[in-house]
C-alpha cells in the first residue's frame, strides 16, 4: 500500500526511513536524527513558523508533519539553501539589513520567504510578501529590519 | 516501538480497504494534518492507526460553467492560487486566505477542515453561504450531502466510520465576501467570521456565521431582510440587528458573547456591501 520508496531526501542527501518511528515529526527527524539545528522548535503547535522547511520547494511547518508522510519527497532546511538562488537572495538581504536579533526565528523567516519567492517570483508586491510572512513570529519584535530586508529583496527583483 | 501504524493509500480502493480493517474508533484520518497532528500531540492515548490521504488522486480543482468542484485533499494554497477563484467567488478566496499562514495552507485542505468541523472554522461559513455539497465515498457506496446537513456539532459530522470526503461542489459562482475578526491575523483563530453570498439565479442572499457553538449557522431570517443584490442602509441595519440577536453566541477565552454580538452586526454590513460592491457611506471597507 505504501508504494513510494521508504526514503526521502534532505538537502539532496538520501535518508532511509526504515529506522524512523511512524509517529516521528519531521521537525524531530531534521533536528535530532540528522543533526541539522537550523530548523527551530518554537511552539510545536503550528503558530510561530520557526520550524518552517521546504517540501518540494514549498514552505511547510515541520512540527505538524509526520516524516513518513513525505516518503519520496525532497526536504530542504535552511542549511540546504546555500546553493539556492532564491535562498541566497534572501540571506543576502537579511545580512545587509541586520535583520535578526536573537536569531531564533531567522531560519524560519528565511525559508518562508524563499518559498514565497520561488512560488510568486516577481508577481508579488512587497505588501503581499509581508502579508504572506504573517505566519512567522519574532518574539524579540525585531520586525523593522525584517520588513526592510523584504523591501530590499523586492527592490532587487528584475 | 511505534505508537501507531501508518497507512498511506494511493487509490480510493486502497483507502476504503484500509477503512475496512480495524476498529473505527482507533483510526485517525489525516489529510493535511495541520489540525489532526496538533490534536494527536496532546493525546494521552495515541490511536492504533493513522491513515494519510496525501497520496490519493483527490488534489483536483475543476470549473464546469458556473460550478466548481474542489478535491478534498487539494492544499488550500493551491486553491487560493487558482486564477479564477478570486474574481468569480471572492468570498471563498477570502475565507481560504483567512486560514492560518502560507506554510500551513501548503498542507491544510478543504476536506480536512470540513471533516474536523471546528465551530471557529473559517471555511464552513462560506461553504454554507455558497450552498456547498459534500461528495462522500464509502464502503457502502457514494452519497452527497449539503454542508448544512454534513456539519453537525463541534468536531461532529455526518461522516460515517467507513466514509471519506472525496470532494466539495460549489453549485454556482456568487458575488460573496468573508470577513473575520481575531487577535493576530495569521497565527490565531477567528472570534467571529461572517460569510455572505448573493445567488443570481435564486435572487436571494445567504448569510452564515462562524465562531458560534456548537457549529457555524445560516441565518435565513436575516437573509430575508435583504432585497436585491445591493441592499440599502436601512435593510443592512435591520439584517445586522436580526443576526446579532439571533446567533447563539457564547463567551469563551477568545471573546465575550457581547463582543461577538457587536462584531457580527458590523462585519455583516461590511460583508454585504463588499459582496454587492456598494461603497459604504464613510468610504471604509
Amino acid at each position: 500500500m505504501t508504494a513510494s520508496p521508504a526514503r526521502l531526501t534532505v538537502n539532496a542527501a538520501p535518508v532511509d526511513l526504515t529506522p524512523v518511528p511512524v509517529d516521528e515529526r519531521l521537525l524531530d527527524t531534521v533536528r535530532w536524527r540528522l543533526g541539522l539545528p537550523g530548523t527551530k522548535e518554537g511552539c510545536r503547535t503550528g503558530e510561530c513558523g520557526a520550524c518552517t522547511v521546504l517540501i518540494d520547494g514549498r514552505s511547510v511547518l515541520s512540527c505538524l508533519a509526520l516524516t513518513h508522510e513525505f516518503a519520496g519527497a525532497a526536504v530542504t532546511t535552511v542549511e540546504g539553501l546555500e546553493g539556492d538562488p532564491a535562498g541566497a537572495r534572501v540571506r543576502a538581504a537579511f545580512e545587509a539589513e541586520g535583520a535578526l536579533q536573537c536569531g531564533y526565528c531567522t531560519p524560519g523567516f528565511v525559508v518562508a520567504l524563499t518559498s514565497l519567492l520561488k512560488e510568486r517570483g516577481t508577481e508579488a508586491s512587497a505588501e503581499e510578501l509581508l502579508e504572506d510572512l504573517g505566519g512567522n513570529l519574532c518574539r524579540c519584535t525585531g520586525y523593522a529590519a525584517i520588513v526592510r530586508a523584504v523591501r530590499r529583496i523586492h527592490g532587487e527583483m528584475p | 516501538m511505534p505508537a501507531f501504524s501508518f497507512v498511506q493509500p494511493s487509490t480510493t480502493d486502497e483507502a476504503l480497504a484500509a477503512l475496512r480493517q480495524g476498529e473505527p474508533g482507533e483510526t485517525v484520518i489525516v489529510a493535511g494534518g495541520t489540525d489532526a497532528l496538533f490534536e494527536l500531540e496532546s493525546r494521552r492515548i495515541p490511536p492504533q492507526r493513522v491513515i494519510s490521504l496525501r497520496h490519493l488522486p483527490w488534489r483536483t480543482l475543476s470549473w464546469a460553467g458556473e460550478s466548481l468542484r474542489i478535491g478534498s485533499t487539494l492544499p488550500l494554497r493551491t486553491l487560493e492560487s487558482d486564477p479564477d477563484l478570486r474574481r468569480r467567488i471572492p468570498g471563498l478566496w477570502q475565507a481560504v486566505r483567512a486560514v492560518g499562514s502560507v506554510a500551513l495552507r501548503h498542507r491544510a485542505t478543504l476536506g480536512g477542515n470540513l471533516g474536523r468541523s471546528s465551530p471557529a472554522s473559517d471555511l464552513v461559513p462560506i461553504l454554507l453561504a455558497l450552498d456547498g455539497e459534500v461528495d462522500i465515498v464509502g464502503i457502502q457506496g457514494e452519497r452527497s450531502l449539503p454542508v448544512d446537513q454534513f456539519v453537525r456539532a463541534s468536531r461532529t459530522t455526518a461522516l460515517g466510520p467507513g466514509e471519506l470526503i472525496r470532494s466539495i461542489a460549489i453549485p454556482e459562482a456568487r458575488p460573496s465576501a468573508f470577513l473575520w475578526q481575531r487577535v493576530r491575523p495569521a497565527n490565531d483563530i477567528s472570534q467571529v467570521g461572517v460569510a455572505v453570498a448573493y445567488s443570481p439565479t435564486r435572487k436571494e442572499w445567504r448569510i452564515a456565521v462562524g465562531g458560534v457553538v456548537p457549529r457555524p449557522v445560516l441565518l435565513p431570517q436575516a437573509e430575508r431582510l435583504l432585497s436585491g443584490p445591493s441592499p440599502d442602509a436601512a435593510e443592512l441595519r435591520a439584517a445586522a440587528q436580526e443576526a446579532s440577536m439571533r446567533v447563539p453566541f457564547s463567551t469563551d477565552r477568545r471573546a465575550s458573547e457581547a463582543y461577538r454580538r457587536q462584531l457580527v452586526a458590523i462585519l455583516l454590513q461590511r460583508a454585504v456591501r463588499a459582496a454587492g460592491s456598494r461603497p459604504s457611506p464613510s468610504g471604509a471597507p
